[in-house]
């Protein structure tokens, strides 16, 4: 099974970050030694969706460096003591690391983990190619709208062309609005699989809680194992090889007096 | 007549988004790793020779004539994009 993944998009804004922070937080409540490593150099964000961000004392860019090795940069979760993080650095460039550095920061970890995620950069450019350099899977994250899906088309293709096999890339839709979708006003999960033609692990539904859980430097996934925390589950679980239906990954819709007397209503009538 | 008018149906927005989506994905070129072409030939030495192989990989592979085979190379980010028109009688 493979154990290094990266995350990525092509497009910013879509929740790769966020999607990292709870997969990680995920795997280390399944009890697993999982590393996150933050290729996000300039811009990044992991650090502060972890609640971590007052912890960094060296970064990813002080290991490519030869400042220290690779495990005296890693911080330790509050409250998951198998959960670590290798921060990137707020005022240093994508262009201080090398694809060949991440490699070699990469081969240092494996032993000591069970699972390494790579938090990728928006964009195609140095801070992509350092990103997937030494994953053995990616995992691209789309949005429902075309801007996003069609720029996880180019990456897509870009990772393949950079050497990965198709069966080696797997996608995660977020964002999701079940109601949009039964509405016909927002893609379904067919239409965005067809186009981009590779196999789905994830769908992650749009709620509240993924914005508060931020907000909180708490990821959601801590949370109790209910709503998008059972979502996450099951995406670690499949990342694992464990069957579990998709289906599953949209949580029961919940619904109002109203909601439900005009349902009862319509039914009645139909 | 009015209320009929009123009633006539939109078109959903996501059937218009999945009809724009296969119109912007279609005409994308998809990229193809040059070593799947040139296997291990391509060294410092063989650069020159690029445009011969890849010619003779297509003239093989689509059943066409060399002249039907045009072979350009652009740099694009920092990458060599090595463009092939094939025209087919």
């Amino acid at each position: 099974m493979e154990k290094v993944f990266v995350i990525t998009s092509g497009k910013g804004g879509v929740g790769k970050t966020t999607i990292t922070a709870n997969l990680g937080c995920t795997l280390a409540k399944m009890g697993d030694r999982v590393c996150l490593i933050d290729a996000d150099i300039g811009l990044k964000n992991l650090d502060v969706v972890l609640g971590l961000e007052n912890r960094i004392i060296h970064t990813v860019v002080d290991v490519a460096t030869g400042r220290v090795k690779p495990e005296e940069a890693l911080v330790k979760h509050k409250t998951l003591k198998n959960l670590y993080l290798l921060p990137a650095s707020q005022i240093a460039t994508k262009e201080m690391v090398s694809p060949e550095d991440m490699k070699q920061i990469v081969h240092e970890l494996y032993p000591n983990f069970d699972y390494i995620i790579i938090d990728s950069p928006a964009g195609i450019e140095r801070g992509f190619r350092n990103a997937v350099a030494a994953a053995e899977m990616a995992i691209v994250v789309t949005t429902p709208d075309l801007p996003s899906i069609s720029d996880a088309d180019r990456v897509i293709g870009l990772l393949e062309s950079s050497g990965f096999d198709t069966g080696k890339i797997r996608l995660i839709v977020n964002r999701i609005k079940p109601k949009m979708v039964k509405r016909g006003e927002m893609l379904t999960k067919e239409d965005i699989v067809e186009v981009l033609a590779i196999q789905l692990l994830g769908l992650i539904p749009d709620t509240d809680e993924m914005v508060i859980a931020t907000n909180r430097g708490v990821p959601v996934s801590l949370n109790g194992n209910e709503g998008v925390a059972q979502t996450f589950e099951n995406i670690a679980k499949r990342l694992k090889g464990q069957p579990v239906n998709i289906e599953e990954d949209i949580p029961a819709e919940k619904l109002s007096f109203v909601e439900a007397f005009l349902r009862l209503f319509r039914r009645t009538r139909g | 007549m009015f209320f009929g008018f009123m009633r006539r149906k939109k078109k959903k927005s996501a059937r218009e988004a999945k009809e724009r989506l296969n119109t912007m994905l279609s005409t994308r070129k998809r990229t193809v790793p040059v070593e799947e072409i040139l296997g291990e030939r391509i060294t410092k030495e063989s650069v020159g020779d690029v445009e011969h192989l890849i010619k003779r990989w297509a003239v093989e592979r689509f059943k066409v004539g060399e002249k039907n085979v045009k072979v350009e190379f652009e740099e694009h980010n920092g990458y060599v994009v090595i463009i092939t028109n094939i025209t087919f009688d």
